[in-house]
């Protein structure tokens, strides 16, 4: 999938959060890494179409973000820090399921989407499950799967491992790696991205470096340790 | 994240469809304000006791949903002696009781999305009228059901965190952070939601 930041500018009030990014992504594994505040969420949020530039533009696969949004946000799917902010109904099914029925109306088929794609996350047998009895990996592994269903082509995870302890780290982790769709990381967890393709540094606003993760990951040591 | 009601289960009411439940919850609620005899009611109150046992729920699930209901109808029961007698306050807490049973065996046999599916089917007539979405309608009733035990719990643990410093009488110090946290709450789910393209 071809992602192009074109002089991309997010501004808020307060301050210039994102400052006239330029860059083209195309690799299957992309890391975000930066200080916090240096804007590393927003570039994410860019290619969903969350955020839109307030000058400059976003392309996914040729579609602009702010006019195309519906298609974008169709090819691009998003999985946030916190899986409790993504998980809006109780069951694990149900929820699953909501937002499945455009896409797939017939409810045997939804089920079947449903059931394969938590059991390639290893969680099959969470599905009858309450969200709230999840641990905190496993309810990340749901709100990925969440986004597994709609089937996109790309995925961008923010932060993804932050709150989880070192065993459920693990698991996610391992369920990145397996997941045969395009990825962009953003990330504290530096050993996450060091099998990536490309690892960006976000800093101030700007792509401070931009490089193979060992380069870009001993640059990031180096200029924000 | 919303506590569910909902227990997972086979049993005969949860093999109900949702409709037929939500329906037969509506006639009896609208035929317990027929009955004016304690004796059926209390045989309604009865039933309803035993359809929320026969959900499989652990008492003590339905004892924290229905605890905080004791104080409403111990006052109710009160106001209503003082004014019309003993007799007339055991039917109208039977009443109150009863229905509050049905409504929750309803709840522990239905998952949240089929009663949402219902009431999104009931309202696409009104739809034709063009003053309702019935979609938009079904997803605000979700995301009510699902922020009401999460504020709750917010409330409780900010009043905790407020104690702690000292500030547990002060309602402004409970208040005011418990509707930031809500807004933002609120504004990450509406995040959430919009990426997931729905």
């Amino acid at each position: 999938m071809l992602i192009e930041f074109d002089q991309a500018v997010v501004s808020t009030p307060q301050a210039e959060v994102l400052r006239g990014v330029s860059v083209t992504l195309a690799e299957r594994r992309i890391g975000i890494v930066g200080p916090n505040g240096a804007g590393k969420s927003t570039m994410a949020r860019l290619v969903n179409g969350l955020v839109v530039p307030s000058s400059g533009s976003v392309r996914v696969d040729g579609l602009d973000t702010r006019q195309d949004l519906k298609a974008v946000r169709a090819r691009v799917g998003f999985v946030f820090q916190n899986p409790e902010n993504q998980i809006v109904f109780p069951i694990v099914r149900e929820d699953l399921a909501f937002g499945l029925k455009r896409l797939a109306p017939d409810r045997q088929q939804r089920e079947a989407r449903i059931d394969s794609q938590l059991a390639r996350l290893g969680v099959g047998h969470l599905a009858d499950r309450s969200s709230h009895t999840l641990s905190g990996g496993e309810r990340q592994l749901v709100a990925l799967a969440a986004v597994l269903v709609m089937e996109p082509a790309l995925i961008v995870f923010d932060e993804p491992t932050t709150q989880l302890d070192l065993r459920n780290r693990n698991r996610v982790r391992a369920a990145i790696d397996g997941l045969p769709h395009d990825a962009i990381v953003v990330s504290h967890d530096l050993e996450l991205l060091e099998d990536f393709d490309r690892v960006l540094v976000v800093r101030d606003g700007t792509i401070a470096a931009d490089d193979t993760p060992a380069a870009a990951l001993r640059w990031y040591r180096e200029h924000c340790g | 994240m919303m506590e569910p009601l909902y227990v997972t289960g086979d049993t005969p009411l949860h093999r109900l469809p949702a409709w037929g439940k939500l329906l037969a919850l509506l006639v009896a609620g609208a035929g317990l304000f027929v009955l004016r005899d304690p004796l059926w009611l209390a045989f309604a109150f009865g039933f309803s006791v035993v359809l929320v046992w026969s959900t499989g729920v652990a008492a003590a699930a339905v004892w924290r949903q229905v605890r905080g209901l004791l104080w409403v109808l111990l006052a109710v029961a009160l106001f209503t002696g003082w004014f019309q007698g003993p007799l007339e306050a055991l039917a109208v807490v039977l009443r109150v009781a009863a229905m509050v049973g049905l409504a929750l065996a309803v709840t522990l046999a239905t998952r949240t999305s089929d009663l949402i599916a219902v009431c999104e089917k009931a309202l696409r007539p009104l739809e034709r009228t063009g003053l309702v979405d019935a979609e938009k309608v079904a997803l605000a009733l979700a995301l009510t059901l699902r922020f009401v035990p999460e504020i709750w719990r917010n409330f409780q643990e900010i009043r905790e965190a407020q104690a702690a410093r000292g500030l547990g009488a002060n309602p402004v110090a409970l208040i005011v952070p418990l509707i930031v946290l809500t807004l933002k709450r609120a504004q990450e789910v509406s995040e959430a939601i919009d990426a997931r393209s729905v």
